[in-house]
């Protein structure tokens, strides 16, 4: 079943300078339970695109379907239930809120879901991602790994089924990348759609399917060459 | 060099561009206080050069020699013996007068105006007079010319009061009609004042200024005198002149009872005089709580603008930057800020003071009142608003460029390591879900950005509550004097007779016998004073009433009215400058009948039996038995009636007016009735205080959060982006405020009580000695602090509603930290 389709999309940017085509007629169709790898190199879009499917910026062509939801028919209130019940990000910039605890962090995504007993639910979450012991700290200070490891946790709180992370293990050893790309995998084992962004090939070999962007435009659309590979083949 | 000079500039200039609404908020703030504090300064430099201007410009009397209230003098006899002075070549200029009370009615269609007031009569002759100058706003003046027609000029500030046309016809006790011609003032009545005090005295007292002849000829004392005024030359001194005048009394008239004062020893002279420094005081605490205020912000701005800048400040330092060359920035931002702040405060200053010259030329008109520029005020003024923004500024950039580069660069919040109590605070749990519980996180967060906002808000609070209830407390004092004077018989009418009386004299009886009084009493009204011997005497209204009578006596707060000996009913006010209590003795100044007409000042050690509840240090009360005590026994100049029931105080007044030795009739209400017609005047003016606190307020506290605003921009496409409405982010960001603002509150209206203490423990004895002052702020004036703190903070996040909803989530998002 289709969770996420594109059709011809397109996003350019006005700007002082000129016109930006940071988008060129994408078709793209992502299955529930499906894990997909973005690759392309910086500048090619690549976080544009997760923000038109995260419904954060609407394209300036074409059409977005995800959920069963038309967003560039839908209303501002429809969206921003959209965001809450259908959607999560982890950011490249992980985005935690520093005023809150790890735990509370996790339990901001639970709670804005309206997942039932967020409480509970979050604290599994972060055990989950290996942080039970960091609960009552603040983001500043966990390392750049663990806010990254808090970040994904607050997307997975929601329950939502589609995951949008852009560069997760950016900030992250090896070791560390691995942990996170497989709380990414399982999730998408559970029946979510979930979509990668990184510039990494090894981490390609993981997924069920590649896209891969170039200049705005998708260049290639398939399974990782050599076949998915679970995440324990990884090495970089 | 030069280029990079350039630079810097352009950088700052760039800083304070993408701030621009904040930096136009907090140069408003600094432009309020600094402007306030120079237009007030300069208001004080008018008044202290234009009302010695406006006494010379009459010519105003140095000495005043008055014999005793009711005593008068033939003339001729002060001024033809004044060649007997020791040196008769100090004085520039004499002249006696008549000052006589008498009753007025005004009454013009529709309004019954009838009042008390007096008539001062003055030697026109040859274009006079040449003391005391009358000083004629509309109309003309009287001379010669209109001696034998019953021509004067009346006040000006009575006339004013009640509309009145520039000339018409008065009438007066005994139903003497008389013209008056112009509208105008001697400097005696710069302002009126009365027993009751000076606030809108102008309205229940009539005062108008005749030939010398034609006054004694009203007064149907003819060729009499009660008033000799004295000029002296340049260089002559005051206190020697007015110890030789006193000599020359005793030595020359030994019979005469009189008092002699010193111009700087005048009531009004030294109330108008005084005045200004307290004002000066009062205006410098309110000018320097909106400067506090307009500080906190400043700081609060710079210091988040620096904190903003610690990445690049650490960059800087890493890549080898002298301190110096990184602080300029931020330096020059503040800079920036004060120089638009002060630009704006000039505006601000011109526009404060074109307002109270204004005020004050129709509140207080004097012959002499120029209002130039004052250089010093504005300066003044600017190198406050300069020097505190720039401090503000300094401190925080000093902070910024002491630490390591490496802690500059790190990322996340500054407070990791944190300072004082954040972390400790930071652990505080706190119910409900997570988005509940943002407001309590954000404000523990950042304790010193939190007080910084609650302080200046606090500020602007505190003005509100000091000055509202500076004027509540004005007003329950008024209540409890009023509450006493009315006692159980508010409708009662307090007759002043013209002259002294037996008490079985046809002029008294005939009151009681007047068709509506239920019942009279007589009494002695005299002047004379508390003696003191630390602080020089206290002046007193020594009433002598019957304690046993029915109408009204005095409410002992101690002590009490039964005693055998003669004894006094003293004010709180006066027992506490004097240091006694009932049962101490204190020593009373009071004149003394000596053969028929003639009087002299006597002292008298009498115990203090009570106190009473009126807040005016000059109402003293004693036994009508102890009349023997001045050798007036018998001897009555007022009488106490209470009309039957149904009878109003207007018709009382109709039925005395005029009659036979009546002077003045007055309704005790009267006075109460006139001081709520002020009150009544001064809410305008509280309603312009109030707005400006509500606009100062908003201001720091649309700053606040407008910083607030920016710095969470990423938080807040956070949340957006977890599809959390923008109105409920709105609603976390308002419930930071609510906290801020409660915070505020309290500190603002502790701030407050603490300046209202101040005020009248340390300001107004020494500005307002005649009076007690008791602290009591409205409960609704507490209600209105916390409504204007609290609702002006938590609205203010609402200003930033609309960046919120067209905020570009994924721009904020990306920005690196
Ligand atoms: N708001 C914007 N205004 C103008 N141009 C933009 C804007 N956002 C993105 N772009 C441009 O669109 C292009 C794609 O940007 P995008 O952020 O999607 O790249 P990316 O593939 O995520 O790169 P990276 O790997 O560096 O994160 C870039 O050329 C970028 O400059
Ligand atoms: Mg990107």
């Amino acid at each position: 079943m289709a969770m996420i389709e594109l059709e011809g999309v397109a996003r350019r940017f006005e700007t002082g300078a000129g016109r930006v085509s940071a988008l060129t007629d994408v078709d793209l169709r992502v299955d529930t339970g499906e894990f997909v790898v973005v690759l392309g190199p910086s500048g090619s879009g690549k976080t544009t695109l997760l923000n038109l499917i995260g419904a954060l910026d609407s394209p300036t062509e074409g059409v977005a379907r995800v959920a069963g939801r038309d967003l560039t028919q839908a209303s501002r209130s429809e969206l921003f239930e959209y965001r809450r019940e259908s959607v999560s990000f982890v950011f490249q910039t992980f985005n935690l809120f520093p005023g809150l605890t790890a735990l509370e962090n996790v339990r901001f995504g639970a709670d804005v879901a309206g997942v039932d007993d967020a409480p509970a639910v979050a604290e599994r979450v972060l055990v989950d991602v290996g942080l039970g012991d960091r609960a009552a700290h603040f983001p500043a200070q966990l390392s750049g790994g663990e806010q990254q490891r808090v970040a994904i946790a607050r997307a997975l709180a929601t329950g939502n089924e589609v995951l949008l992370a852009d560069e997760p293990t950016g900030e992250l050893d090896f070791q560390t990348g691995v942990q996170i790309l497989e709380l990414l995998r399982a999730d998408a084992e559970r029946g979510a759609a979930v979509l990668v962004v990184t510039h990494n090939r090894e981490i390609s070999r993981i997924a069920d399917r590649v896209v891969e962007l170039s200049g705005g435009r998708v260049v290639s659309d398939g399974p990782p060459p050599e076949g998915r590979k679970p995440v324990s083949d990884l090495h970089w | 060099m030069a280029h990079s000079k350039g630079l810097w500039l352009r950088w700052s200039w760039r800083d304070l561009r993408s701030r621009w609404l904040q930096v136009a908020a907090i140069a408003l703030i600094i432009a309020l206080g600094s402007g306030t504090y120079a237009g007030l300064s300069g208001y004080t430099q008018w008044r202290r050069q234009n009302y010695p201007a406006s006494y010379q410009a009459l010519n105003t009397h140095d000495i005043r020699v008055a014999t005793t209230k009711g005593t008068t003098v033939p003339e001729g006899t002060l001024l033809g013996s004044l060649d007997q002075l020791e040196h008769p070549e100090w004085l520039a200029g004499a002249e006696e007068r008549l000052i006589v009370p008498t009753q007025v009615d005004a009454s013009a269609a529709g309004s019954t105006i009838l009042v008390p007031g007096e008539i001062v009569g003055v030697d026109v002759t040859g274009g006079g007079p040449d003391i005391d100058q009358v000083h004629v706003m509309r109309g003309r003046a009287v001379d010669e010319g209109d001696i034998t027609e019953s021509r004067v000029v009346l006040d000006y500030h009575f006339a004013e009061h009640h509309g009145l046309p520039p000339t018409g016809e008065l009438t007066l006790s005994g139903g003497r009609t008389v013209d008056y011609v112009g509208l105008g003032f001697t400097p005696d009545y710069f302002m009126v004042t009365t027993e009751q005090g000076s606030l809108l005295a102008e309205a229940g007292f009539a005062v108008m200024f005749a030939p010398l002849q034609t006054a004694q000829e009203l007064a149907e004392r003819p060729e009499q005198v009660n008033e000799l005024v004295l000029t002296l030359r340049e260089g002559v001194d005051l206190d020697a002149a007015t110890a030789e005048v006193e000599r020359w009394m005793d030595r020359v008239h030994p019979g005469l009872a009189a008092e002699v004062t010193p111009i700087d020893e005048e009531r009004l002279y030294r109330l108008l005089l005084d005045d200004i420094d307290g004002d000066q005081k009062l205006f410098r605490i309110f000018a320097l709580l909106i400067l506090g205020g307009a500080a906190f912000a400043a700081f609060n701005l710079t210091g988040r603008i620096v904190e903003a800048q610690r990445r690049e400040i650490g960059i800087g330092m890493s890549l080898g930057l002298s301190r110096w060359r990184i602080a300029v920035r931020p330096l020059l931002v503040g800079l920036q800020i004060a120089l638009l702040g002060v630009v704006l405060g000039a505006g601000v200053g011109l526009v404060v003071g074109s307002l109270l010259s204004d005020l004050h030329e129709s509140f207080l008109p004097l012959p002499v009142w120029e209002a130039p520029l004052q250089p010093g005020a504005f300066l003044s003024g600017i190198a406050l608003g300069l020097g505190l923004v720039f401090a503000a500024t300094v401190y925080p950039v000093w902070r910024a460029v002491r630490v390591d580069p490496v802690d500059a660069i790190a990322t996340g919040p500054r407070s990791t390591r944190g300072s004082g109590v954040a972390p400790l605070l930071r652990r505080i749990p706190v119910p409900g879900s997570s988005i509940a519980q943002f407001p309590l996180r954000n404000v523990l967060r950042s304790p010193r950005r939190t007080a910084l906002t609650a302080f200046g808000i606090a500020a602007a609070i505190a003005v509100l509550v000091a000055v509202i209830g500076m004027v509540d407390s004005f007003l329950s004092t008024i209540d409890k004097g009023e509450a006493d004077i009315l006692g159980p018989t508010p409708e009662r009418v307090n007759v002043t007779l013209d002259f002294f009386y037996p008490t079985d004299a046809e002029q008294v009886q005939a009151i009681s016998e007047v068709e509506g009084v239920a019942a009279a009493e007589p009494g002695l009204a005299l002047g004379g004073s508390l003696v003191d011997g630390s602080e020089g005497d206290i002046d007193v209204f020594i009433q002598l009433i019957d304690f046993d009578n029915e109408l009204w006596t005095p409410t002992p707060v101690e002590g009490s009215l039964e005693t055998e000996s003669p004894s006094v009913v003293i004010s709180e006010k006066a027992a506490a400058d004097l240091g006694v209590e009932p049962g101490d003795t204190v020593t009373l100044r009071h004149p003394r009948r000596e053969g028929l007409v003639d009087y002299s000042f006597v002292e008298s050690e009498l115990p203090v039996s009570a106190i009473h509840p009126n807040p005016y240090r000059f109402m003293l009360y004693m036994d009508l038995d102890d009349a023997a005590l001045m050798n007036l026994e018998g001897i009555v100049n007022t009488v106490a009636v209470e009309p039957e029931p149904g009878v109003s105080g207007d018709e009382m007044k109709r039925a005395l007016f005029g009659r036979d030795g009546v002077a003045a009739v007055e309704p005790v209400a009267d006075v109460a009735g006139t001081l709520e017609d002020a009150m009544e005047d001064a809410l305008g003016f509280l309603d312009v205080v109030r707005g400006a606190v509500l606009v100062l307020a908003l201001l720091i506290a649309f700053n606040s959060t407008s910083i607030s605003a920016d710095e969470r921009a990423r938080e807040h496409a956070t949340m957006l982006a977890f599809g959390v409405r923008p109105r409920t982010v709105l609603l976390t960001e308002m419930g930071e405020s609510l906290i801020i603002g409660v915070l505020a509150t309290l500190l603002g209206i502790g701030l407050g009580r603490l300046i209202i203490t101040w005020l009248v423990r340390v300001l107004l004895p020494s500005t307002m000695p005649d009076i007690t002052v008791w602290i009591d702020v409205a409960p609704a004036t507490y209600l209105t602090a916390a409504v204007m703190g609290v609702v002006a903070v938590s609205i203010a996040p609402l200003l930033t509603i609309r960046r919120l909803r067209r905020m570009d989530i994924p721009s904020a998002l990306r920005v690196v930290e």
